[in-house]
């Protein structure tokens, strides 16, 4: 948390109504030097899709439909929502050069192009076909993706956070409260404010009033 | 705010009248604060009057043995809890003593105050409406 902070210089954005979302993050260097303050690109249509609806989550796998790497499988690395796209690992590349500098072209290296969320289908993890999904409900009352063909569930993914911090095997610091004491339930429910509660806890007395103020 | 276009220089005359007017501005007989609260009134002998109520006093209790840290584990999932509703907080702590009285027979409509009913929030330091404290 405090080390992934410090990683990712994290600081607010402020960006403009009509900013184009691309694949450099907002705020990064390259995104500032695509585009500057002031800079107003023709608006994209972007299918709206709401959370409840969307299906693709990072460490999916889906297959291909169109283009390129039409048939083939991958799997999700990166999701931008704000454009309904995916971007597969290895798949659906293009190839650019890397540390250009003066004279020297740099090292070719394959980058991956996004890919729109309906050009992309889960893969049922029975017979490794791609298949519709829906959201459905099971006994226990969680909401699953559910293979419309085979009726499997497709479990969501586990994906490594961002910062490498694995939750199971945290330890904790010295500033770090516990998971019973964090869990704890300590509130009982009283009719008193809480500055009522904490004149009780201190034991201070007031017993001087507010004057009568009018007011219209 | 002078614009320079090509070759042509134009000086544009006149006080700055885009920045924001703050305390450093002005002459020397200009005062105006940062937006610091007050702690007090100036007297008729131009001294100051510091009023004790004015003076914010962190209330702290003792820390000894308090177990809360700044940060928490990672593993320790999101609670489950709703927000509080005024439904809720009566049900847990008015509506037993009620129940209960009422089955022994001694629930009195007129003395409701022994539950914590206020008829009026005459009298009390901290007012719920209109409320009083500034949290």
């Amino acid at each position: 948390m405090r080390l992934s902070a410090l990683l990712a210089l994290a600081s607010k954005v402020t960006l403009p109504r009509d900013y184009r979302y691309g694949m450099s993050r907002p705020g990064s260097l390259a995104d500032r030097r695509k585009n500057p303050p002031g800079t107003r690109r023709r608006r994209v249509a972007v299918e709206p899709i709401s959370d409840e609806e969307w299906h693709l989550f990072c460490g999916d796998t889906v297959e291909i439909l169109e283009g390129k790497d039409a048939g083939k499988q991958g799997k999700v690395v990166q999701v931008i929502r704000q454009r309904n796209w995916v971007v597969l690992e290895g798949l659906n590349t293009h190839y650019r050069s890397v540390g250009r500098t003066g004279e020297d072209r740099g090292t070719m290296i394959p980058s991956e192009a996004p890919l729109l969320h309906n050009q992309v289908k889960l893969v049922d993890p029975v017979d490794r076909k791609p298949t519709e999904v829906e959201w459905r409900f099971t006994e226990a009352g969680e909401r699953v993706r559910v293979s419309s063909r085979s009726g499997r569930i497709i479990p969501k993914p586990d994906f490594p956070r961002a910062d490498g911090i694995v939750p199971e095997t945290w330890t904790d610091g010295p500033k770090d409260t516990s998971v019973e004491d964090a869990l704890e339930r300590t509130y009982v429910p009283r009719l008193k404010t809480l500055e009522e509660e904490v004149m009780e806890a201190m034991g201070i007395q007031e017993t001087r009033r507010h004057k009568k103020v009018y007011w219209y | 705010m002078g614009l320079l276009s090509g070759a042509a220089r134009i000086v544009v005359r006149g006080a700055d009248r885009m920045s924001r007017w703050t305390s450093k501005r002005g002459p020397r007989t200009f005062y105006k604060g940062r937006g610091a609260k007050g702690t007090g009134v100036h007297g008729r002998d131009g001294k100051f009057v510091q009023i004790r109520e004015m003076v914010p006093e962190l209330v702290v209790p003792e820390l000894a043995g308090f177990r809360l840290k700044p940060y928490v584990n990672y593993r320790a999932q999101a609670g489950a809890d709703a927000p509080l509703t005024a439904e809720q907080l009566f049900r847990e702590a008015v509506a037993p003593a009620v129940e209960k009285d009422f089955r022994d027979g001694t629930l009195d409509p007129e003395r409701l105050g022994k539950y914590g009913f206020e008829p009026t929030q005459e009298g009390k330091l901290f007012q719920l409406y209109p409320k009083n404290f500034p949290r």
